[in-house]
């Protein structure tokens, strides 16, 4: 993905969350993480969610 | 001539600039150095007080190089090529802007605005007094009319009238022009505020462009700080939603939050503060810089964000796209249509300086849930994944391309593979003049300049013939052999590091038209002196440029 295109998803990505609202946004992104995790192989998902629980501590 | 109040107000002027700040002071210089005399309104007595913008970009500083004000811009100034953004206490991002060895100018000069009115004052007067300003005066009243308009000023000895050719409004953000001519800027504003403050402080930290999300001198806060001349630093903070901004520049509030910081860097010696200002970030603009005889350029056109530093850097280059244009109508020698690629060209300007200025503005002011939780998030990944990293880079202004300018010539383009389009900037490339270096930039700025790439020096006769070393101001034209070795000579400059013919893609006999502003207006893999005669033809509805 080049640089403009991860600022056009970002973008989209974070308008849409305030779209659905700070209720909503846990199962708009957990949806959203659970079809792109199809996207990829169980190891890579597993690492990187592994990752995003460890940053979320932080 | 810097004129007392008891000077007689003209009756008549070419050209009223409204606003002696930057842009119109720098305006006024171009204006006077096309040969054009101005009256400039000023409702200040003196350059303006607190440092207010500080990053003057590469184009700044050519631009300012034109009237002979970049010398001292950049010999006061602290020039810089990047910056580093920390979260929390860890380093994310560590950006570069483009930068080498060889170049004329750096990416970025800091230097407080008074100085950079100061220069382009200087620089002003330096052009044989053709620039008439006015302190402690203010525009009242605007009445256009077809064939130019009726100003009225205040002054301390009373209002004045005065009839102008033409008006430019360089009178800022809260413009009377605009108000009188009943426009209205039109865009988004971001609830977002960051405080500005400056304080003095002796320092020896490169200069550079730091900032921190979140840092532990001042938690859930982003701070950005920058270097300028005689010990000052410029820092922004960004200010909690629910706090009051009033309350927020109060001292006791403001000085706190920045001696925490100054600690946590490790920045001891003593400080006082000078300045403090608040701000919220706007991304408006008028939809058009022309109304019949009335301009608008710099603040008083378009609001942009400071993240990326595109405000006095697009109203520099607003004074640099006008004053050839306003000159050669004025001169007699281009119809007023030229005015109106004026506004086309700026407008879209503005448009990609808003959406990059946005675009930062999302990351520095989250406007809502959702960038807020996305900043969150990105700042984190960042600092165990740099595929994430350039989200936290600021974007720093760099020159726009005018595409779709009616003025580019595009015809020819298929033929290039790179180099410069027609509406791009000519590129930068270093030359062996005769007895010293040149750089191609050092070139623009006054007439329309030919470079005739070769791999011997020597220009075809025709092509040699087209030069008008007789004719100044913008309506020159100046013929140059770019040649990839060879002997210098007053028309010949040796490609010897092979940086223009790259940059411009070039072979032999390939024939680029720069215009006054140093941006490309056509270019050609075979030029003849017939091309360029009916590019200018176009243009000023005369075969040569004279």
């Amino acid at each position: 993905m080049t640089e403009s295109q991860l600022d056009q998803t970002y973008t989209a990505l974070a308008q849409a969350t305030a779209r659905v609202g700070e209720a909503k946004a846990p199962l708009f992104l957990a949806t959203l993480s659970l079809a792109l995790m199809t996207r990829t192989d169980a190891a890579e998902a597993l690492a990187l969610i592994a990752q995003a629980e460890r940053l979320a501590n932080t | 001539m810097n004129k007392s109040s008891s000077t007689p107000w003209p009756a008549r002027v070419p050209v009223l600039i409204a606003g002696g700040g930057p842009v119109g002071m720098t305006l006024a210089a171009l204006l006077a150095r096309y040969g054009i005399a101005s009256l400039v309104i000023e409702a200040d007595d003196g350059y303006c007080a607190g440092s207010r913008a500080i990053c003057m970009s590469r184009r700044s500083q050519e631009i300012l190089g034109w009237v002979g004000a970049d010398r001292p811009l950049v010999d006061k100034g602290l020039s810089w090529v990047g910056g580093r953004s920390y979260f929390r206490d860890r380093e994310v991002l560590h950006f570069q802007m483009p930068s080498e060895p060889t170049q004329r100018y750096a990416p970025m000069v800091n230097i407080q605005q008074y100085y950079a009115e100061e220069y382009a004052h200087k620089a002003a007067l330096a052009q044989g007094g053709l620039v008439d300003l006015r302190w402690s005066s203010k525009v009242s009243a605007v009445r256009p009319q077809t064939d130019g308009a009726q100003v009225d000023v205040q002054a301390a000895d009373g209002t004045h009238t005065v009839q102008a050719d033409w008006v430019v409004a360089c009178d800022g953000g809260r413009s009377t022009v605009r108000e009188q001519l009943g426009l209205q800027l039109e865009g988004t504003q971001y609830e977002g505020k960051y405080v500005i403050v400056d304080v003095v402080q002796k320092t020896k930290r490169e200069v550079e462009r730091p900032a921190w999300f979140d840092p532990p001198s001042n938690p859930g806060s982003t701070i950005l700080m920058h270097r300028q001349p005689d010990d000052v630093w410029r820092i922004d903070y960004q200010v909690r939603d629910d706090e009051d901004p009033a309350e927020a520049v109060k001292p006791e509030n403001v000085l706190p939050r920045v001696q925490s910081h100054l600690s946590m860097i490790g920045e001891n010696e003593p400080w006082e503060p000078l300045w403090i200002s608040i701000y919220n970030a706007k991304c408006l603009t008028l939809p058009s810089y022309r109304h019949g005889r009335v301009l608008f350029a710099g603040d008083a056109g378009h609001l942009v964000p400071i993240f990326g530093v595109r405000g006095l850097n697009s109203g520099l280059d607003d004074a640099g796209n006008l004053a050839w244009k306003l000159a050669l109508v004025q001169q007699g020698r281009a119809a007023d249509s030229l005015l109106d690629s004026y506004s086309s060209e700026r407008v879209h300007a503005t448009r990609e300086n808003i959406a990059y200025g946005a675009k930062s503005t999302e990351f520095m002011a989250p406007p809502d849930y959702g960038f807020k939780l996305l900043r969150e998030a990105a700042l984190r990944l960042t600092t165990e994944n740099p595929a994430v990293s350039s989200l936290v880079n600021p974007r720093q202004s760099t020159p726009v391309e005018y595409v779709n300018s009616p003025l580019n010539l595009s015809d020819q383009e298929s033929a290039f593979k790179a180099g410069a389009r027609a509406g791009m900037p000519a590129p930068e490339a270093l030359l062996r003049a005769s007895g010293a270096h040149s750089h191609l930039t050092s070139h623009f700025g006054a007439g329309f300049v030919l470079f005739y790439f070769a791999r011997q020096p020597g220009l075809p006769a025709a092509l040699e013939a087209l030069a008008t070393p007789d004719v100044a101001g913008p309506a020159a034209l100046k013929v140059i052999c770019i040649a990839s070795q060879g002997q210098a000579n007053a028309n010949t400059l040796i490609d010897e590091l092979g940086q223009a013919h790259e940059r411009y893609d070039a072979e032999e006999g390939t024939v680029y038209l720069v215009r006054p502003d140093g941006y490309v207006m056509g270019r050609w893999r075979e030029g003849t002196a017939a091309d360029v005669q009916v590019a200018l033809k176009r243009l000023t509805g005369q075969p040569c440029a004279a």
